[in-house]
């Protein structure tokens, strides 16, 4: 029983390191496409962030240390099975947990570099992890007191989604998601948008194959926190995935459309909003399906 | 089990012996010799103890001793003699007043009240108080062997002249090693006590150690809170005498499952002896003035040890906290608000000490808290939050200790580059630190199976609480990390003078941490889930054994990163960090600023005060807690009646 579950489990990360890179690809070409039409302009090809990252891996390997790759390859493994434990049904708090974890070494890897520009970033990281993880827990926990169970897989059990019972929830999570996919208004550690900072956060000191880890990191993040958002739409049958893959679609277009409609906020703003909504947010629909 | 009760009484006397030699030791070379040899010895003897009775249900040993009451009370004559001598030295008029009530308190009881109340097992042991054995002799021990290198860089850190008074420190870190074991192996409540008064007092002593204007202060705070909370047990004692009838610990907790109503004065009353012991809110003031004592005294007493021993008590209560309401709610709150406040308040300091302190103070916190929750679940994560807090908590301190001697300072913003300084010593910190607050640690399963059992005790506030609390963890852990990770250039490497024993105890723990976090279903099937099926009659634990060793594979992959990977020759080409000018010392970070000059580019993590200074927050908690507490002794009079 404990192998088949172990096993399940690589096999899904497994999956997950080879097929997640390929959609999030797919989701930040179309990303930038988008966004590109938003702000009136033609756009980039969709493959467009492949054959950046092609270029990355080809480029010389130049660091200050020898150290950084080696965090940010722990980062991007944590990251692919915090995915496989999700995607094969896992359990959702060991997924949140090992997701941590992740970003805990990237974390490092910018400290380890002593550059006051990643050192910057690397502060407002750690912050923007406190800011969204309670959120984070709370949709744990709501969650369980819907399916009477962390496992993902219980999702499929339900007579209905769980959105229904757990919107409160669902909007708490949509608003720490902006953070997590790290766009504006609260990119403050590492902004893809060249007008916010002189410098880039945290990645400051990453090139070549070492930044190519951190986007492939990135796509396969971006799928994880997609899959938390359809989590709130399935239900037991398949079809109820379809239903899952649009509100996916039109919570990423929400998204791209927010990044591109608000400047970057003050790291005050964004921690006591964020822990505000979490706090009434989560707390409030938790608190009523725990006493009705 | 005639040999398990004979080296249970080893164990409390040895340490005695010990200490009585080396009062009278005052050279360095047999010291050293006789603090390795015991340290061993009780070592040795503790783990013989627990793998001899691994997943062993409570065992009671018949035991009466009238010579044992008559020392007993002879001790706690002694302890209340020490404390009103240095009260009238000092001049601290409260210390004196409280040390006389108990005096007055405890010689009342014993020849009054308790003179007809026997006793017959007087002694006993289950797997909770193996699991403590554990930590006080492996622990406890290697804290002491520490110790050893640590006070000769302490005392030549000294002024000139200062006197030596390393027997007495020695003397007092045994003593306390014998009353620790005698509270966790007591079943008769009075000589629980005794060594709980005992712990007390070696806290006294040693935080005033220095006997400068400060150390004597938090001393003098120490004590006075600390006789608070005895007097909370001396009147337990009172209510199990004359409304329970019973001095037998597991008499009266099986009493209390039964009647709650009977025991809820005295269970409110021990457990305000353990919140005042384990410095929860509104008391944290005396563990973080406790700091000022030599570090091997915050790791053992401060950390690992005795602030446990608030605790142990708060989890031995816990099935009858699981019934009674008014006692069960005051754990709860308390040890909540002062889990999320002082995680909070650790955000804002950059005193790694005080840090530690705020920490520890939090994580007993949680303790607390589950042990108010009571369910079979919640005990399973505070007795794995009590190990694993122990081992990675003692492991910090001392190198925290070790890192003071040799960087001359204690100061988070100080430890830069300590990566590079003292390569060992800062993996061996960053191990520490992960261990305290990240997957796939110990300490973080425990704060997962809190939080599962939290949430099936449909515990909202505590739910809420603790994901707060656990985000504001990750804050001050991570920047402190971050601080420790940073590499440049290679500075001089200051590591070389750390002495073999300090090596020692750092590796002992080091290695404890990554066997503990690796083997942790084992530890949970051979010690943890017999006692709550001992207590409960139900294994109850929230976690599945398959994602228990998914973690240990993660523990083993982040171990080898640490360890292996980050120490690996850089491939390709090694290049400055960029400065956004022309830089001219790539390592201290230096460049030429736009008058030719040269500036430096400093950093500093992030402290918040203006969101979580102590100013604002202590102050909350303190109210808050008072309150509550105030609130469930009015219950608690209330409901328990008070016949003879």
């Amino acid at each position: 029983m404990i192998e088949m579950t172990l096993l399940t489990t690589l096999i899904g990360t497994l999956l997950f390191a080879l097929v997640a890179p390929v959609v999030g690809c797919l989701l930040a070409g179309l990303d930038r496409i988008i966004s590109a039409r938003m702000q009136g302009r033609v756009g980039p090809p969709l493959l467009q962030p492949y054959y950046d990252v092609r270029k990355l891996f080809e480029k010389e390997r130049a660091s200050v240390n020898a150290v950084e790759r080696v965090y940010v390859g722990a980062a991007l493994l944590f990251a692919v099975l915090a995915g496989g434990i999700f995607f094969s049904g896992g359990n959702l708090l060991l997924c949140v947990f090992v997701i941590t974890l992740s970003s805990l070494f990237f974390i490092m890897a910018a400290y380890s570099t002593r550059s006051p520009y990643a050192e910057v970033g690397a502060a407002r990281e750690t912050l923007q992890v406190m800011s969204y993880e309670p959120m984070v827990l709370l949709m744990a926990v709501a969650f369980f007191q819907v399916t009477g169970s962390f496992d993902v897989a219980a999702a499929f059990g339900l007579t209905h989604p769980a959105v229904c019972t757990i919107g409160l929830v669902f909007l708490g999570v949509l608003f720490i998601l902006t953070i997590k996919l790290r766009k504006s208004p609260f990119d403050l550690a590492l902004s893809h948008h060249a007008h916010q900072e002189i410098v880039r956060g945290v990645t400051t000191e990453m090139s070549g194959p070492t930044l190519g880890m951190v986007e492939i990191m990135h796509w396969c993040e971006n799928v994880l926190f997609m899959g938390w958002i359809g989590l709130f739409f399935v239900w037991g049958g398949p079809l109820s995935l379809i239903a899952a893959l649009i509100a996916v679609v039109v919570v990423y277009f929400l998204e791209i459309w927010i990044d591109n409609n608000f400047a970057r906020v003050k790291w005050q703003f964004m921690f006591k909003s964020a822990w505000l909504v979490a706090l009434v947010a989560g707390g409030v629909n938790i608190a009523v399906l725990a006493f009705l | 089990m005639e040999l398990s009760l004979g080296l249970l009484g080893f164990l409390i006397v040895f340490p005695l012996i010990v200490a009585a030699v080396l009062l009278f030791v005052r050279h360095e070379g047999p010291r050293r010799v006789i603090v390795c040899a015991a340290a061993a010895v009780i070592a040795a003897a503790s783990v013989a103890l627990v793998v001899m009775n691994l997943g062993a249900a409570t065992v009671l040993f018949s035991f009466e001793s009238e010579v044992v009451d008559f020392v007993c009370t002879g001790i706690s004559a002694l302890i209340a003699a020490v404390i009103i001598a240095f009260g009238v030295r000092y001049k601290n008029v409260l210390a004196i007043a409280l040390a006389a009530v108990q005096i007055v308190g405890t010689l009342v009881l014993e020849f009054v009240f308790a003179h007809e109340i026997e006793v017959p097992y007087g002694l006993y042991f289950d797997s909770l108080s193996l699991l403590m054995a554990f930590i006080i002799g492996v622990i406890g021990s290697g804290i002491c062997v520490y110790a050893l290198g640590y006070m000769e860089d302490f005392q030549a850190h000294q002024p000139e002249g200062a006197a030596d008074r390393r027997p007495l420190f020695f003397a007092l870190m045994f003593v306390f090693l014998a009353a620790m074991f005698a509270i966790v192996f007591s079943n008769n409540m009075e000589w629980m006590f005794t060594g709980w008064e005992v712990t007390t007092v070696c806290s006294f002593l040693l935080i005033g150690y220095t006997r400068t204007e400060e150390a004597i202060n938090n001393a003098f705070r120490q004590i006075v809170m600390n006789l608070a909370g005895g007097l909370g047990f001396l009147a337990a004692l009172y209510s199990c005498a004359i409304t329970v009838g019973t001095f037998s610990f597991l008499d009266f907790l099986v009493i209390g499952v039964n009647e709650p109503a009977i025991v809820t004065f005295a269970v409110t009353a021990l457990a305000f002896a353990g919140i005042t012991k384990a410095a929860q809110m509104p008391f944290q003031t005396w563990l973080l003035g406790a700091m000022v004592a030599p570090t091997p005294t915050s790791a053992l007493l401060h950390s690992s040890t005795m602030v446990k021993a608030g605790v142990f008590m708060l989890v031995k209560l816990a099935p009858v906290l699981a019934v009674a309401p008014a006692p069960s709610i005051m754990v709860m709150l308390v040890g909540a608000i002062t889990f999320v406040l002082c995680s909070f308040m650790a955000i804002s300091q950059s005193n790694a000490k005080r840090v530690l302190a705020y920490s520890t103070i939090a994580n007993l916190g949680l303790i607390t808290a589950c042990a108010g929750v009571g369910t079979p679940e919640a005990v399973w994560a505070a007795t794995f939050l009590i190990l694993f807090h122990a081992i990675a908590k003692s492991l910090l301190f001392l190198c925290v200790g070790t890192a003071e001697h040799h960087i001359g300072s204690r100061d988070i913003e100080d430890m830069d580059l300590l990566f590079d300084r003292m390569p060992r010593l800062a993996r061996f910190m960053m191990l520490g630190i992960m261990a305290m607050f990240i997957a796939p640690f110990g300490m973080l399963m425990a704060k997962w199976a809190t939080l599962v059992s939290f949430v099936d005790a449909q515990q909202v506030a505590l739910i809420v609480i603790l994901a707060f609390g656990s985000a504001a963890t990750f804050m001050f852990w991570a920047k402190w990390l971050g601080k420790l990770a940073g590499i440049a250039g290679s500075p001089e490497n200051v590591e070389v003078t750390v002495k073999p024993t300090e090596w020692t105890a750092l590796l002992l723990m080091a290695c404890l941490l990554v066997l503990g976090c690796v083997f942790l279903p084992l530890i949970s099937a051979a010690v943890v889930e017999p006692y709550i099926f001992g207590v409960y009659g139900t294994v109850g634990q929230d976690i599945s054994a398959d994602n228990l060793w998914l973690a240990s594979l993660c523990t083993i992959i982040v171990v080898v990163v640490l360890f292996a990977g980050v120490g690996a020759k850089p491939k390709g080409r090694t290049v400055d960090v960029y400065l956004a000018g022309v830089s001219r010392d790539a390592d201290t970070r230096s460049f030429q600023n736009a008058l030719s000059g040269t500036a430096e580019a400093t950093t500093r993590n992030w402290y918040m005060e203006s969101v979580f200074g102590e100013a604002r927050i202590a102050p909350v908690g303190v109210v808050f807690n008072s309150l509550i507490m105030v609130a469930a002794f009015v219950v608690a009079f209330v409901v328990t009646p008070l016949v003879f």
